[in-house]
């Protein structure tokens, strides 16, 4: 979303970007080099969801671990991010489920196409062997305004974490317009409507897929109510670029007339909405300009997030 | 309490009197101005010349009392780079002596003793270091443009922000505790260009004063030091234009009287040009309209109604001002920010012994942001407006002992990030609103000769700050000025110093400063859109305590200064922001504050020559500074982002002859602390950073050496029009100073690919520069 906190961050780089003129003569120069090991023990991360909506996602848990900067790592180094035979557990108050762990080399295909779609990815795509905690049976039914309370014992460490699934803050409307700027034929950028609810936080989150592609995000996935609290509010949604496209200023967060598309539009909590908006400031500030942010967890005694989300998909066909 | 510490002092100050007004005692006074220009001159030195101990120093306006017992003496005045002027006195009267002292830079073998180096070894002030504008001219300068900010750098004790930034800390101190003064106005933002370049132009600039130790207790607000700048007061005696074309900005200085010998101005501009001249291309690209500068514009005026009375008006005007058109996709983005400055002074001689400074300032920094595309539209803004009322007397009772009374009320505006947006037909804000504040000190300061051997100065300054209304707290509304906190403390500051002879001695110095506005950066350097925020229900003030004790020496007849520092400074209630920052809007910057302590400590050593056809100096600092934090990493201590254990400088400067000088600058530090990665770990299949402890690696050294030669075709022409060139080449061996750290994840855990590089990022290489400067008078 065109925000005034996805302009504002901008700034920083767009200052340097236009510094860079002036430096015409002296061209910056980057030197590749190794990080010095800091030795210190790895972490356990947790990337977990719960979603309620109009394509529920039973609770699943990747549990993995973090390791020192690498140049590279073979498929079985990735592998053994993994750690596995976790005792995980999710409760909601009144039942307490226990998580499977399914890896995705010990399945049928048809298994491993349904993990791929909970996962959101491609199952062709997939060439690694991950390991997924899972509600196999989906005996907890994700459920707006319930929170739910994660546990995980491996190692002898104990891991928790809480999330609620906020009520649904929907999509109000949607619909194209002509790409700012010089007229073109082929470019419409989409608009959409919220009514935000008036006297309390809402928090969202959207990613959109693009003709077969899985859910993506652009680099500003969630904001707030701070600045539109009870307001009924027209913004633009901007479309990620795809992990084969480069960025290209002239075409960036527009969509191409003639593709269809999705846009999954999610409710979210604060812990939820502070993970991704520290992770996506973090990734997006390096350099002098900014120092370094530590990612906000929600997660007692690991890395990552427990999230919890109410979500709604929106299939639209991009035309004039 | 406070009024009892006054009256203690006062009674003091009247038994004093009555002790060494016993003897039938007459005061010369007068101003000391330099014979071309009429510029009053700062800190120049009045003595005797059988008895250099006995003397005086000329005040911020130029103005000198010395009193002595009746009789006939032989009196020197001096200044360096001036030739000494000596009078015989009978003095069985009180006397009036102006002094215009004649450049002597080309006349060295007339300067026959600078009383300057004697005083630095016999004064109080410690950590104090004078820069006059002409001295630094001729040092090698990124770009051609002279820059005094980055001339600071150089001094020990002092370092600079980042590569090639005018940002610079003093003593482990952070950025915003250095109280810089533009004709006393306080300047809150002196970078143009994200502190590539400071806001001085040098061509208006007359005298700069850095002061890293001992602050006196007339200075206040800031805890780390204070750098005082006075600006030209222009020509008194014929018009005068000097100016230069560089690379990348072009300068233009018009001074004269108005009235001669009674009045002048001057009026001085800067501004930058590197993308005008791509204009006509840009015209023609998907950019039209996008235009970068930056401008100074420096004006002053006097007049001197009597030998008693001189009133001054100056003012400075900067902006920086980008425009940036993207119109493929019509983006627009707009963005001016800079200071202006006003001062109007009243000098007013009471008496030949107490002089009298009136001083009313404005000064006001604003950061504006705004941008467009299609239906979106959205403008950010904050900063700080001051108004200030100050009055300092300055009494000169006998020879040797200068008291200094004064105070001043501050009237501060903070305005807080300010959003103001529209999307469709629907505007939006944050609706901060502005934070008040009123600021006042009194103080008394006492520098006396206690005895051939001792000197003290002791000073007392009482410093209030209160946050007052307009504001709504917690529902309540508070009126305008009415008060909503209010913190006041006492500052003592006690400087001594032992002469074991009258080249060397000891000094020893403690201050306390109480700091009341703030400004917190997430960035290696101070940025245009880091905001100024007061002390107020949030935050409390930060304190400073500095404990500092010095060997100085001057050898040779003021050929030589050796000093020798050493420093502790304690820091409390330092702020930084919380581990999981991020600049967005939805917050006032307080509720991301983090409070902490600090301390800082190393030692200093300076040695300069500052006679002869090569002068210079060497400089060497070592300094620690960490900071602790209950909220990062659980209190911690780290080092200080601009932390530099070991800081060399070589600065020279060789008149090779009449048509040539050479100088050099060599730098050496320690590379700078950065957090590194602690690991990393996937997420949504992407590879994410942890970062680990706190500054705990540094990035390579730093070091660099920069040339520069100017020529002056016809040194000795008589003619009105003089011209030099400047050449400089910065970075002359092409080190790769380490910038910043910048990593690139390329990774997708699902398909097995998993690659990652860190990289080093050096700023500038070689670069040289060339600068066409002229004088005509």
């Amino acid at each position: 979303m065109a925000s005034p906190k996805y302009l504002y961050r901008c700034t920083p780089k767009v200052l340097i970007g236009l510094a860079i003129p002036l430096w015409i003569l002296m061209s910056s120069c980057e030197t590749e080099f190794i990080p010095k090991n800091i030795n210190l023990e790895p972490e356990l991360v947790v990337e977990g969801y719960i979603e309620s909506g109009d394509n529920p996602l039973p609770a699943y848990v990747l549990l993995t671990r973090s390791r020192p900067f690498f140049t590279s790592l073979s498929t079985g180094q990735l592998e053994d991010l993994f750690v596995n035979n976790a005792e995980i557990t999710v409760s909601d108050g009144s039942q307490v489920v226990k998580l499977d762990e399914v890896c995705i080399s010990n399945v049928t295909p048809v298994r491993k196409k349904q993990l791929a779609a909970i996962l959101g990815l491609d199952p062709d795509s997939i060439k690694v062997n991950i390991c997924i905690y899972l509600d196999q049976f989906a005996q907890l039914i994700p459920k707006q305004g319930s929170s739910y309370k994660l546990t995980i014992k491996t190692e002898g460490q104990i891991i928790e974490s809480v999330t609620t699934i906020p009520a649904y803050v929907p999509l109000d409307s949607t619909w194209w317009r002509k790409a700012p700027g010089e007229p073109v034929d082929t470019l419409l950028q989409l608009m959409s409507r919220i009514k935000d609810p008036v006297g309390q936080k809402n928090f969202y989150r959207y990613f959109c897929s693009i003709n077969t592609s899985n859910f993506l995000t652009a680099f500003n996935s969630v904001f707030d109510d701070a600045l539109i609290d009870g307001k009924d509010f027209e913004f633009r949604l901007i479309r990620p670029n795809l992990p084969s496209e480069k960025f290209d200023q002239a075409t960036f967060g527009l969509f191409k007339v003639g593709d269809t598309i999705a846009v999954k539009w999610s409710s979210i909590d604060q812990g939820h909405f502070e993970f991704w908006n520290t992770l996506e400031f973090n990734k997006g500030n390096q350099g002098p300009f900014s120092s370094y942010t530590t990612i906000t967890s929600n997660i007692k005694g690991g890395l990552g997030i427990w999230g919890g989300s109410s979500s709604r998909t929106y299939r639209l066909t991009v035309k004039r | 309490m406070i009024i009892r510490i006054f009256v203690f002092f006062s009674m003091f100050f009247f038994n004093y009197q009555l002790i060494s007004g016993q003897s039938k005692s007459y005061t010369i006074s007068g101003y000391i101005k330099d014979a071309e220009n009429g510029e009053t001159l700062i800190d120049a030195h009045v003595y005797l010349k059988n008895k250099t101990e006995v003397g005086a120093a000329s005040n911020n306006y130029g103005f000198y009392s010395l009193t002595l017992p009746e009789g006939e003496y032989s009196i020197v005045f001096s200044y360096l780079g001036f030739e000494d002027q000596e009078f015989k006195i009978i003095l069985n009267s009180d006397k009036k002596l102006n002094i215009d002292l004649i450049s002597g830079v080309l006349l060295k073998e007339l300067v026959v003793e600078d009383n300057k180096s004697i005083d630095q070894v016999q004064n109080t002030a410690m950590g104090r270091i004078e820069l006059p504008t002409e001295s630094i001219k001729k040092l090698p300068s990124l770009l051609g443009e002279v820059d005094i900010l980055k001339v600071l750098q150089l001094l020990p004790g002092v370092s600079a922000a980042d590569e090639g930034s005018a940002g610079f800390y003093v003593r482990g101190g952070g950025a915003d505790q250095n109280l810089l003064l533009l004709d006393e106005a306080q300047v809150y933002n002196s970078g143009h260009l994200l502190g590539f370049f400071s806001i001085f132009n040098a061509d208006a600039i007359k005298n700069t004063t850095l002061i890293k130790g001992s602050m006196p207790a007339n200075y206040g607000g800031r805890i780390s030091s204070v750098i005082d700048i006075q600006m030209k007061e222009g020509n008194d005696k014929h018009i005068a234009m000097t100016g230069g074309i560089g690379l990348i900005a072009s300068r233009l200085t018009i001074e004269g009287p108005i009235q001669k010998e009674k009045s002048s101005f001057i009026i001085s501009g800067r501004r930058t040009y590197a993308l005008d001249l791509a204009q006509p291309f840009i015209r023609k690209s998907a950019f039209a309209g996008t235009n970068y500068y930056f401008y100074d514009l420096n004006a002053k005026f006097n007049h001197r109604f009597s030998d008693k009375d001189r009133l001054y008006i100056s003012g400075y005007f900067g902006r920086d001002i980008l425009n940036y058109n993207s119109n493929e996709r019509g983006f627009k983005l707009n963005m001016p920010y800079g200071n202006n400055t006003a001062t109007l002074r009243w000098n007013h001689v009471v008496s030949n012994k107490l002089f009298m400074n009136t001083t009313i300032i404005y000064n006001a920094y604003d950061f504006n942001l705004s941008g467009e595309q299609d239906l979106f539209s959205f403008r950010v803004s904050n900063g700080v407006r001051d108004y200030q009322l100050k009055l300092d007397l300055d009494y000169y009772p006998s020879a040797g002992r200068v008291i200094r009374i004064g105070g001043n009320v501050i009237h501060h505006r903070f305005t807080p990030n300010v959003v103001q947006g529209r999307s469709g037909e629907v505007s939006f804000t944050n609706d901060y609103k502005p934070k008040y504040g009123v600021e006042s000190a009194i103080y008394y300061q006492d520098e006396l000769k206690v005895s051939k051997f001792l000197t003290i100065n002791i000073g007392l300054r009482w410093s209030r700050f209160e946050q007052v209304g307009p504001y709504i707290l917690d529902s309540t509304t508070y009126k305008n000025l009415e008060p909503i906190k209010t913190f006041a403390v006492m500052e003592p500051r006690l400087f001594a110093t032992i002469l074991f002879n009258p080249s060397t001695s000891i000094k020893f110095g403690y201050n306390m400063n109480e700091q009341y506005s703030h400004l917190v950066t997430n960035s290696t350097s101070t940025l245009p859109t880091d905001v100024w925020v007061p002390s107020s229900t949030q935050v409390n003030p930060q304190r400073g305590h500095q404990w500092s004790v010095g060997w100085f020496k001057t050898l040779n007849q003021g050929m030589w200064n050796i000093a020798t520092e050493g420093f502790y400074k304690l820091l409390i209630n330092q702020i930084d922001y919380k581990e999981s920052y991020t600049s967005n809007q939805n917050i006032e910057v307080e509720q991301a504050f983090v409070f902490g302590k600090g301390a800082a400590y190393g030692g200093e050593l300076f040695i300069q020559k500052q006679k002869g056809n090569l002068t210079g100096w060497l400089g060497y600092t070592y300094t620690r500074s960490w900071r602790s934090y209950a909220e990062i990493e659980g209190g911690r201590r780290f080092p200080a982002s601009f932390e530099k254990p070991h800081d060399f400088e070589l600065i020279s400067n060789y008149q090779a002859s009449k048509k040539w000088s050479l100088a050099g600058t060599f730098v050496y530090g320690t590379g700078r602390p950065f957090t590194p990665l602690r690991s990393v770990y996937y997420i949504d299949q992407e590879l994410v950073t942890r970062y680990g402890p706190r500054n705990s690696v540094r990035v390579q050294d730093y070091h660099r050496l920069d040339l520069a030669a100017t020529y002056t075709p016809r040194p000795d022409s008589r003619r009105a029009f003089k011209s030099t060139w400047s050449f400089s080449i910065y970075n002359i061996y092409n080190r790769r100073n380490p910038f910043f750290i910048n990593y690139d994840l390329d990774s997708d855990l699902a398909s097995g690919r998993a690659k990652a590089t860190a990289y080093k990022v050096s700023l500038f290489p070689v670069i040289p520069s060339i600068t066409w400067n002229f004088k005509w008078n």
